[in-house]
Protein backbone atom coordinates (compact mmCIF):
# COMPACT_ATOMS: atom_id res chain seq x y z
CA UNK A 1 0.00 0.00 0.00
CA UNK A 2 1.49 2.76 -0.99
CA UNK A 3 1.51 6.50 1.21
CA UNK A 4 -0.68 8.26 -1.37
CA UNK A 5 -3.43 5.61 -1.18
CA UNK A 6 -3.26 5.06 2.56
CA UNK A 7 -4.30 7.31 5.77
CA UNK A 8 -4.36 7.11 9.54
CA UNK A 9 -6.81 5.61 11.30
CA UNK A 10 -5.90 6.70 14.98
CA UNK A 11 -2.30 5.31 14.87
CA UNK A 12 -2.84 2.38 12.60
CA UNK A 13 -2.50 3.28 8.67
CA UNK A 14 -4.91 2.25 6.45
CA UNK A 15 -6.28 2.40 2.98
CA UNK A 16 -8.30 5.85 2.43
CA UNK A 17 -10.81 3.94 0.84
CA UNK A 18 -11.70 1.85 4.42
CA UNK A 19 -10.89 5.16 6.95
CA UNK A 20 -14.67 6.43 5.98
CA UNK A 21 -16.26 2.98 6.85
CA UNK A 22 -14.18 2.52 9.89
CA UNK A 23 -14.97 5.92 11.18
CA UNK A 24 -18.42 5.42 10.76
CA UNK A 25 -18.36 2.40 12.94
CA UNK A 26 -16.92 4.53 15.53
CA UNK A 27 -20.15 6.78 15.36
CA UNK A 28 -22.40 4.54 14.89
CA UNK A 29 -21.06 2.51 17.90
CA UNK A 30 -21.14 5.70 20.10
CA UNK A 31 -24.09 8.12 18.69
CA UNK A 32 -26.81 6.83 21.19
CA UNK A 33 -24.76 8.07 24.30
CA UNK A 34 -22.44 10.81 22.43
CA UNK A 35 -23.45 13.90 24.46
CA UNK A 36 -23.01 11.73 28.02
CA UNK A 37 -19.98 11.12 27.26
CA UNK A 38 -18.64 14.48 25.90
CA UNK A 39 -19.68 15.92 29.36
CA UNK A 40 -18.01 12.66 30.99
CA UNK A 41 -14.61 13.30 28.81
CA UNK A 42 -14.35 16.77 29.19
CA UNK A 43 -16.09 17.61 32.46
CA UNK A 44 -18.84 20.02 30.27
CA UNK A 45 -16.02 21.96 29.29
CA UNK A 46 -17.10 21.22 25.67
CA UNK A 47 -20.04 23.34 26.04
CA UNK A 48 -17.47 26.02 26.89
CA UNK A 49 -15.49 25.21 23.56
CA UNK A 50 -18.59 25.16 21.90
CA UNK A 51 -19.83 28.52 23.27
CA UNK A 52 -16.80 30.38 22.69
CA UNK A 53 -17.07 28.84 19.18
CA UNK A 54 -20.81 30.78 18.58
CA UNK A 55 -19.35 33.80 19.69
CA UNK A 56 -16.62 33.81 17.23
CA UNK A 57 -19.15 33.30 14.44
CA UNK A 58 -20.36 36.37 14.60
CA UNK A 59 -23.91 34.88 13.24
CA UNK A 60 -26.59 36.94 12.54
CA UNK A 61 -30.17 37.09 11.96
CA UNK A 62 -31.59 36.41 8.56
CA UNK A 63 -28.07 34.33 7.96
CA UNK A 64 -27.76 30.67 6.20
CA UNK A 65 -25.51 28.17 8.45
CA UNK A 66 -23.81 24.70 7.64
CA UNK A 67 -22.90 22.86 10.85
CA UNK A 68 -20.84 20.24 9.29
CA UNK A 69 -20.37 16.88 11.58
CA UNK A 70 -22.87 18.35 13.23
CA UNK A 71 -23.29 15.25 15.55
CA UNK A 72 -25.98 15.61 17.89
CA UNK A 73 -27.03 19.52 16.88
CA UNK A 74 -25.06 21.31 19.69
CA UNK A 75 -24.26 24.17 17.67
CA UNK A 76 -26.45 23.99 15.25
CA UNK A 77 -29.24 24.56 18.27
CA UNK A 78 -27.76 27.62 19.07
CA UNK A 79 -27.27 28.94 15.62
CA UNK A 80 -31.14 28.26 15.00
CA UNK A 81 -31.53 30.68 18.03
CA UNK A 82 -29.19 33.08 16.43
CA UNK A 83 -30.35 32.91 12.62
CA UNK A 84 -34.04 33.83 13.66
CA UNK A 85 -37.08 32.45 11.60
CA UNK A 86 -35.53 34.67 8.59
CA UNK A 87 -32.07 32.18 8.75
CA UNK A 88 -31.38 28.64 7.78
CA UNK A 89 -29.36 26.11 9.36
CA UNK A 90 -28.08 23.39 7.75
CA UNK A 91 -27.07 20.94 10.11
CA UNK A 92 -24.52 17.99 8.37
CA UNK A 93 -23.19 15.01 9.13
CA UNK A 94 -22.17 11.93 7.52
CA UNK A 95 -22.49 9.58 9.93
CA UNK A 96 -26.59 8.71 9.69
CA UNK A 97 -26.71 7.12 13.22
CA UNK A 98 -25.54 10.95 14.55
CA UNK A 99 -27.59 12.89 12.28
CA UNK A 100 -30.81 10.61 13.72
CA UNK A 101 -29.87 11.65 17.29
CA UNK A 102 -29.61 14.87 16.61
CA UNK A 103 -32.16 15.23 14.72
CA UNK A 104 -34.33 13.38 17.34
CA UNK A 105 -32.90 15.94 19.99
CA UNK A 106 -33.64 19.14 18.11
CA UNK A 107 -37.17 17.97 17.39
CA UNK A 108 -37.83 16.77 20.68
CA UNK A 109 -36.56 20.66 21.71
CA UNK A 110 -39.25 22.09 19.31
CA UNK A 111 -35.95 23.78 16.54
CA UNK A 112 -37.83 22.62 13.39
CA UNK A 113 -38.81 25.87 11.56
CA UNK A 114 -35.07 26.78 10.46
CA UNK A 115 -32.96 24.24 10.63
CA UNK A 116 -32.45 21.06 7.85
CA UNK A 117 -31.02 17.59 8.11
CA UNK A 118 -28.16 16.28 5.62
CA UNK A 119 -26.45 13.74 5.40
CA UNK A 120 -23.39 14.87 3.59
CA UNK A 121 -19.76 14.23 3.44
CA UNK A 122 -17.32 17.10 3.82
CA UNK A 123 -15.18 16.41 1.29
CA UNK A 124 -18.00 16.60 -1.10
CA UNK A 125 -20.28 19.21 0.07
CA UNK A 126 -23.66 18.82 -1.74
CA UNK A 127 -24.85 22.84 -1.72
CA UNK A 128 -24.11 25.27 -4.31
CA UNK A 129 -21.27 27.21 -4.51
CA UNK A 130 -21.51 30.56 -2.34
CA UNK A 131 -24.32 29.21 -0.09
CA UNK A 132 -23.47 29.95 3.65
CA UNK A 133 -22.25 32.88 5.64
CA UNK A 134 -20.83 30.43 8.25
CA UNK A 135 -19.48 26.87 8.15
CA UNK A 136 -18.59 25.48 11.60
CA UNK A 137 -16.67 22.00 11.90
CA UNK A 138 -16.42 20.77 15.78
CA UNK A 139 -14.46 17.99 16.30
CA UNK A 140 -15.57 16.63 13.36
CA UNK A 141 -12.18 17.25 10.62
CA UNK A 142 -9.61 15.03 12.01
CA UNK A 143 -12.23 12.01 11.20
CA UNK A 144 -12.32 13.38 7.29
CA UNK A 145 -9.75 11.09 5.21
CA UNK A 146 -8.73 14.13 2.66
CA UNK A 147 -8.71 17.25 4.83
CA UNK A 148 -7.26 19.43 2.17
CA UNK A 149 -10.03 17.99 -0.26
CA UNK A 150 -12.86 19.20 2.89
CA UNK A 151 -11.02 22.39 3.35
CA UNK A 152 -11.38 23.33 -0.47
CA UNK A 153 -14.98 22.08 -1.01
CA UNK A 154 -15.68 24.23 2.40
CA UNK A 155 -14.53 27.08 0.79
CA UNK A 156 -16.31 26.38 -2.47
CA UNK A 157 -19.73 26.77 -0.65
CA UNK A 158 -19.04 29.74 1.25
CA UNK A 159 -20.06 33.21 0.39
CA UNK A 160 -16.92 35.60 -0.25
CA UNK A 161 -16.59 37.29 3.05
CA UNK A 162 -18.07 34.14 4.97
CA UNK A 163 -16.05 32.75 7.76
CA UNK A 164 -14.81 28.99 8.86
CA UNK A 165 -14.68 27.42 12.09
CA UNK A 166 -12.56 24.52 12.79
CA UNK A 167 -13.01 23.67 16.50
CA UNK A 168 -10.78 20.31 16.84
CA UNK A 169 -8.54 18.71 19.25
CA UNK A 170 -5.04 20.41 19.23
CA UNK A 171 -1.78 20.31 20.59
CA UNK A 172 -1.19 21.52 24.39
CA UNK A 173 1.21 24.13 24.63
CA UNK A 174 2.67 23.31 28.25
CA UNK A 175 4.78 19.81 28.63
CA UNK A 176 3.22 19.19 31.66
CA UNK A 177 -0.07 19.34 30.84
CA UNK A 178 0.42 17.77 27.91
CA UNK A 179 1.54 14.65 29.87
CA UNK A 180 -1.06 14.91 32.27
CA UNK A 181 -4.08 15.01 29.06
CA UNK A 182 -1.92 11.76 27.73
CA UNK A 183 -2.25 9.77 30.44
CA UNK A 184 -6.01 10.53 31.35
CA UNK A 185 -6.69 10.32 27.33
CA UNK A 186 -4.92 6.64 26.95
CA UNK A 187 -5.71 5.26 30.65
CA UNK A 188 -9.23 7.02 31.96
CA UNK A 189 -11.55 7.50 28.50
CA UNK A 190 -10.91 4.31 27.12
CA UNK A 191 -12.25 2.97 30.51
CA UNK A 192 -14.75 5.34 30.46
CA UNK A 193 -15.94 4.54 26.95
CA UNK A 194 -16.54 0.80 27.81
CA UNK A 195 -17.75 1.40 30.82
CA UNK A 196 -20.33 4.05 29.65
CA UNK A 197 -21.15 3.81 25.96
CA UNK A 198 -20.04 -0.43 26.20
CA UNK A 199 -17.15 0.09 24.17
CA UNK A 200 -13.47 1.07 24.77
CA UNK A 201 -12.19 0.40 21.17
CA UNK A 202 -13.78 4.00 19.79
CA UNK A 203 -12.11 5.71 22.52
CA UNK A 204 -9.58 4.61 21.95
CA UNK A 205 -9.45 5.64 18.64
CA UNK A 206 -10.71 9.45 20.10
CA UNK A 207 -7.16 9.42 21.91
CA UNK A 208 -5.09 8.11 19.32
CA UNK A 209 -6.92 10.54 16.55
CA UNK A 210 -6.20 13.51 18.20
CA UNK A 211 -2.28 12.95 18.42
CA UNK A 212 -2.60 12.31 14.86
CA UNK A 213 -4.21 15.45 13.98
CA UNK A 214 -1.99 18.23 12.62
CA UNK A 215 -1.12 20.83 15.21
CA UNK A 216 -2.58 24.50 15.26
CA UNK A 217 0.17 25.88 13.55
CA UNK A 218 -0.40 23.06 10.91
CA UNK A 219 -3.59 23.52 10.60
CA UNK A 220 -4.07 26.59 9.88
CA UNK A 221 -1.09 26.19 7.01
CA UNK A 222 -3.90 24.21 5.40
CA UNK A 223 -6.29 26.40 5.58
CA UNK A 224 -4.73 28.87 4.06
CA UNK A 225 -3.07 26.41 1.71
CA UNK A 226 -6.75 25.79 0.41
CA UNK A 227 -7.34 29.33 0.24
CA UNK A 228 -8.90 31.13 2.80
CA UNK A 229 -7.33 34.68 3.99
CA UNK A 230 -7.34 36.10 7.58
CA UNK A 231 -6.56 32.96 9.17
CA UNK A 232 -6.13 32.47 12.83
CA UNK A 233 -6.80 30.79 15.66
CA UNK A 234 -6.99 30.60 19.44
CA UNK A 235 -5.93 28.27 22.13
CA UNK A 236 -8.45 26.80 24.94
CA UNK A 237 -7.36 24.89 27.73
CA UNK A 238 -3.82 25.23 27.36
CA UNK A 239 -4.30 23.94 23.46
CA UNK A 240 -5.98 21.04 24.18
CA UNK A 241 -8.33 22.73 21.46
CA UNK A 242 -8.05 24.70 19.02
CA UNK A 243 -10.62 27.43 17.22
CA UNK A 244 -9.49 28.38 13.70
CA UNK A 245 -10.66 30.61 11.71
CA UNK A 246 -10.41 31.45 8.57
CA UNK A 247 -12.56 33.66 5.61
CA UNK A 248 -13.35 33.38 1.85
CA UNK A 249 -12.09 36.38 0.05
CA UNK B 1 -1.86 33.76 17.79
CA UNK B 2 -3.24 33.49 20.74
CA UNK B 3 -5.75 35.40 23.29
CA UNK B 4 -4.56 36.70 26.26
CA UNK B 5 -6.66 35.28 28.33
CA UNK B 6 -7.67 31.51 27.76
CA UNK B 7 -11.14 31.79 26.06
CA UNK B 8 -12.33 28.79 28.18
CA UNK B 9 -12.08 30.82 31.58
CA UNK B 10 -13.66 34.02 30.23
CA UNK B 11 -16.16 31.66 28.58
CA UNK B 12 -16.57 29.95 31.90
CA UNK B 13 -17.20 33.13 33.89
CA UNK B 14 -19.91 34.60 31.47
CA UNK B 15 -21.82 31.07 31.08
CA UNK B 16 -21.70 31.14 34.66
CA UNK B 17 -22.85 35.07 35.37
CA UNK B 18 -25.56 34.82 32.61
CA UNK B 19 -27.10 31.65 33.69
CA UNK B 20 -27.49 32.81 37.11
CA UNK B 21 -28.43 36.48 35.60
CA UNK B 22 -31.42 34.99 33.52
CA UNK B 23 -32.20 33.03 36.94
CA UNK B 24 -32.81 35.79 38.47
CA UNK B 25 -35.09 37.36 35.32
CA UNK B 26 -36.76 34.13 35.68
CA UNK B 27 -38.03 34.89 39.15
CA UNK B 28 -39.67 38.24 38.32
CA UNK B 29 -43.54 38.96 37.82
CA UNK B 30 -42.77 39.42 33.99
CA UNK B 31 -40.24 36.62 33.51
CA UNK B 32 -37.91 39.49 31.91
CA UNK B 33 -40.42 39.79 29.31
CA UNK B 34 -39.65 43.65 29.61
CA UNK B 35 -36.13 43.34 28.04
CA UNK B 36 -38.25 42.31 24.63
CA UNK B 37 -37.63 46.24 23.04
CA UNK B 38 -33.70 45.89 23.16
CA UNK B 39 -33.89 42.76 21.21
CA UNK B 40 -30.86 43.50 18.65
CA UNK B 41 -29.23 46.39 20.98
CA UNK B 42 -25.77 45.43 22.24
CA UNK B 43 -24.08 47.20 25.23
CA UNK B 44 -20.27 46.77 25.28
CA UNK B 45 -18.30 46.70 29.02
CA UNK B 46 -14.50 47.34 27.93
CA UNK B 47 -12.51 46.63 31.15
CA UNK B 48 -9.01 47.74 30.83
CA UNK B 49 -7.57 46.65 34.01
CA UNK B 50 -7.49 43.54 34.12
CA UNK B 51 -8.22 43.65 30.84
CA UNK B 52 -11.87 41.62 29.99
CA UNK B 53 -14.80 43.13 27.18
CA UNK B 54 -18.60 41.59 28.32
CA UNK B 55 -21.19 42.25 25.38
CA UNK B 56 -25.11 42.56 26.94
CA UNK B 57 -27.51 41.11 24.64
CA UNK B 58 -30.99 41.55 25.95
CA UNK B 59 -33.88 40.58 24.09
CA UNK B 60 -37.15 38.71 24.73
CA UNK B 61 -35.70 35.56 26.42
CA UNK B 62 -33.23 37.21 28.58
CA UNK B 63 -29.88 38.34 28.67
CA UNK B 64 -27.10 37.30 27.08
CA UNK B 65 -23.16 37.78 27.33
CA UNK B 66 -20.73 37.37 24.90
CA UNK B 67 -16.89 38.04 25.09
CA UNK B 68 -16.40 38.64 21.50
CA UNK B 69 -18.81 40.68 19.59
CA UNK B 70 -18.23 41.62 15.89
CA UNK B 71 -21.06 44.28 14.69
CA UNK B 72 -22.45 47.54 15.67
CA UNK B 73 -22.80 48.28 19.69
CA UNK B 74 -25.15 50.54 20.69
CA UNK B 75 -23.41 52.16 24.23
CA UNK B 76 -19.87 50.97 25.13
CA UNK B 77 -18.31 52.02 28.55
CA UNK B 78 -14.42 51.59 29.04
CA UNK B 79 -12.32 52.41 32.26
CA UNK B 80 -11.08 49.77 34.55
CA UNK B 81 -12.55 47.20 36.82
CA UNK B 82 -12.49 49.77 40.03
CA UNK B 83 -14.11 52.04 37.57
CA UNK B 84 -16.99 49.92 37.22
CA UNK B 85 -17.02 49.16 41.09
CA UNK B 86 -17.35 52.53 42.47
CA UNK B 87 -20.29 52.86 39.60
CA UNK B 88 -22.11 49.72 40.91
CA UNK B 89 -21.85 50.58 44.38
CA UNK B 90 -21.97 54.48 44.41
CA UNK B 91 -24.76 55.78 46.31
CA UNK B 92 -24.70 58.84 44.14
CA UNK B 93 -23.78 57.10 40.55
CA UNK B 94 -24.21 60.36 38.21
CA UNK B 95 -21.32 61.86 40.45
CA UNK B 96 -19.81 58.74 39.89
CA UNK B 97 -20.19 58.52 36.31
CA UNK B 98 -19.74 62.47 35.81
CA UNK B 99 -16.93 62.65 37.88
CA UNK B 100 -15.47 59.26 37.61
CA UNK B 101 -12.57 58.07 34.60
CA UNK B 102 -15.44 55.98 32.57
CA UNK B 103 -16.05 56.35 28.92
CA UNK B 104 -18.79 56.42 27.44
CA UNK B 105 -19.30 56.07 24.03
CA UNK B 106 -22.62 55.63 21.50
CA UNK B 107 -26.16 56.38 22.27
CA UNK B 108 -26.82 56.67 26.09
CA UNK B 109 -30.51 56.63 25.36
CA UNK B 110 -30.62 53.10 25.77
CA UNK B 111 -28.48 51.91 28.09
CA UNK B 112 -30.53 54.68 30.76
CA UNK B 113 -33.84 52.81 29.36
CA UNK B 114 -32.10 49.56 29.91
CA UNK B 115 -31.07 50.59 33.56
CA UNK B 116 -34.37 52.13 34.26
CA UNK B 117 -35.84 48.57 33.01
CA UNK B 118 -33.75 46.45 35.00
CA UNK B 119 -33.98 48.57 37.90
CA UNK B 120 -37.85 48.40 38.05
CA UNK B 121 -37.92 44.62 37.69
CA UNK B 122 -36.60 44.69 41.54
CA UNK B 123 -34.26 41.66 40.71
CA UNK B 124 -33.80 39.14 43.47
CA UNK B 125 -29.89 38.56 42.74
CA UNK B 126 -29.26 36.41 45.81
CA UNK B 127 -30.94 33.01 45.40
CA UNK B 128 -29.44 32.37 42.14
CA UNK B 129 -26.18 33.90 42.71
CA UNK B 130 -25.74 31.46 45.74
CA UNK B 131 -27.01 28.38 44.34
CA UNK B 132 -24.69 29.09 41.36
CA UNK B 133 -21.47 30.63 43.19
CA UNK B 134 -21.88 29.68 46.82
CA UNK B 135 -22.53 31.49 50.09
CA UNK B 136 -19.89 34.15 50.04
CA UNK B 137 -19.53 34.78 46.31
CA UNK B 138 -23.23 34.60 45.67
CA UNK B 139 -23.81 37.53 48.37
CA UNK B 140 -21.01 39.35 47.31
CA UNK B 141 -21.46 39.72 43.71
CA UNK B 142 -25.41 39.79 44.40
CA UNK B 143 -24.33 43.09 46.14
CA UNK B 144 -23.29 44.93 43.50
CA UNK B 145 -25.39 43.58 41.18
CA UNK B 146 -28.34 45.45 43.30
CA UNK B 147 -25.96 48.37 43.31
CA UNK B 148 -25.82 48.32 39.67
CA UNK B 149 -29.15 47.58 38.50
CA UNK B 150 -30.49 49.93 40.79
CA UNK B 151 -28.01 52.84 39.14
CA UNK B 152 -30.38 54.00 36.79
CA UNK B 153 -33.40 54.54 39.15
CA UNK B 154 -30.81 56.30 41.61
CA UNK B 155 -29.01 58.13 38.73
CA UNK B 156 -32.55 60.01 37.98
CA UNK B 157 -32.95 61.11 41.25
CA UNK B 158 -29.44 62.20 41.71
CA UNK B 159 -29.30 63.74 38.33
CA UNK B 160 -32.46 65.87 39.19
CA UNK B 161 -30.95 67.15 41.80
CA UNK B 162 -28.02 67.85 40.80
CA UNK B 163 -29.81 70.23 37.65
CA UNK B 164 -31.70 72.02 39.90
CA UNK B 165 -29.17 73.17 41.88
CA UNK B 166 -27.55 74.19 39.23
CA UNK B 167 -30.16 76.09 37.40
CA UNK B 168 -31.08 77.83 41.03
CA UNK B 169 -27.61 78.45 42.86
CA UNK B 170 -24.64 78.40 39.52
CA UNK B 171 -26.51 79.44 36.52
CA UNK B 172 -29.51 81.78 37.98
CA UNK B 173 -31.14 80.71 35.07
CA UNK B 174 -34.54 80.40 37.74
CA UNK B 175 -34.92 81.68 41.29
CA UNK B 176 -34.93 79.02 44.12
CA UNK B 177 -37.97 77.47 45.16
CA UNK B 178 -38.50 79.55 48.68
CA UNK B 179 -38.09 82.82 46.31
CA UNK B 180 -40.91 81.94 44.40
CA UNK B 181 -43.39 81.14 46.89
CA UNK B 182 -42.66 84.28 48.91
CA UNK B 183 -43.34 85.85 45.43
CA UNK B 184 -46.21 83.87 44.38
CA UNK B 185 -47.21 84.84 48.08
CA UNK B 186 -46.80 88.55 47.29
CA UNK B 187 -48.47 88.58 44.21
CA UNK B 188 -51.43 86.82 46.23
CA UNK B 189 -51.47 89.29 48.76
CA UNK B 190 -51.35 91.94 46.53
CA UNK B 191 -54.43 90.70 44.79
CA UNK B 192 -56.42 90.63 47.65
CA UNK B 193 -55.55 94.03 48.49
CA UNK B 194 -56.43 94.89 44.99
CA UNK B 195 -60.17 92.86 45.81
CA UNK B 196 -60.45 94.63 48.46
CA UNK B 197 -59.64 98.36 47.31
CA UNK B 198 -62.21 97.12 44.50
CA UNK B 199 -64.93 96.68 46.42
CA UNK B 200 -64.31 99.69 48.77
CA UNK B 201 -64.25 102.25 46.02
CA UNK B 202 -67.57 100.14 44.48
CA UNK B 203 -69.14 100.70 47.99
CA UNK B 204 -67.80 104.35 47.83
CA UNK B 205 -69.65 104.71 44.06
CA UNK B 206 -72.49 103.69 45.76
CA UNK B 207 -72.24 106.15 48.57
CA UNK B 208 -71.81 109.00 45.80
CA UNK B 209 -74.59 107.67 43.65
CA UNK B 210 -77.16 108.09 47.03
CA UNK B 211 -75.95 111.58 47.44
CA UNK B 212 -76.66 112.78 44.07
CA UNK B 213 -79.87 110.69 44.03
Amino acid sequence: MSDEDSTHFGYRSVDKDAKAGLVAEVFHSVAARYDLMNDLMSGGVHRLWKRFTIELSAVRPGQAVLDIAGGTGDLAAQFAGLVGPEGRVVLADINASMLQVGRDKLLDTGRIANIEFVQADAQYLPFPNDSFDCITIAFGLRNVTDKALALRSMLRVLKPGGRLLVLEFSKPRNELLSRLYDAYSFNVIPRIGRVVAGDSDSYQYLAESIRMHPDQDTLKEMMEDAGFVECSYHDMTGGIVALHKGIKA
Amino acid sequence: MSAPLDPTLHTAALAALEAAINRALALTPQGGAELAPFDGQVFALHCSAPAADIYLHPGARGIRLSGVHEGPVTTSIRGQAGDFTALATSGDPAATLINGNLELEGDSAPLIELQKVLSSLDIDWEAPLVSTLGDVAGHQLAQVLRGAFSWGRQAADSLARQLEEFIHEEARLSPPRLEVEDFYGDVRELGHRVDRLQLRVERLRRQLDKLRG
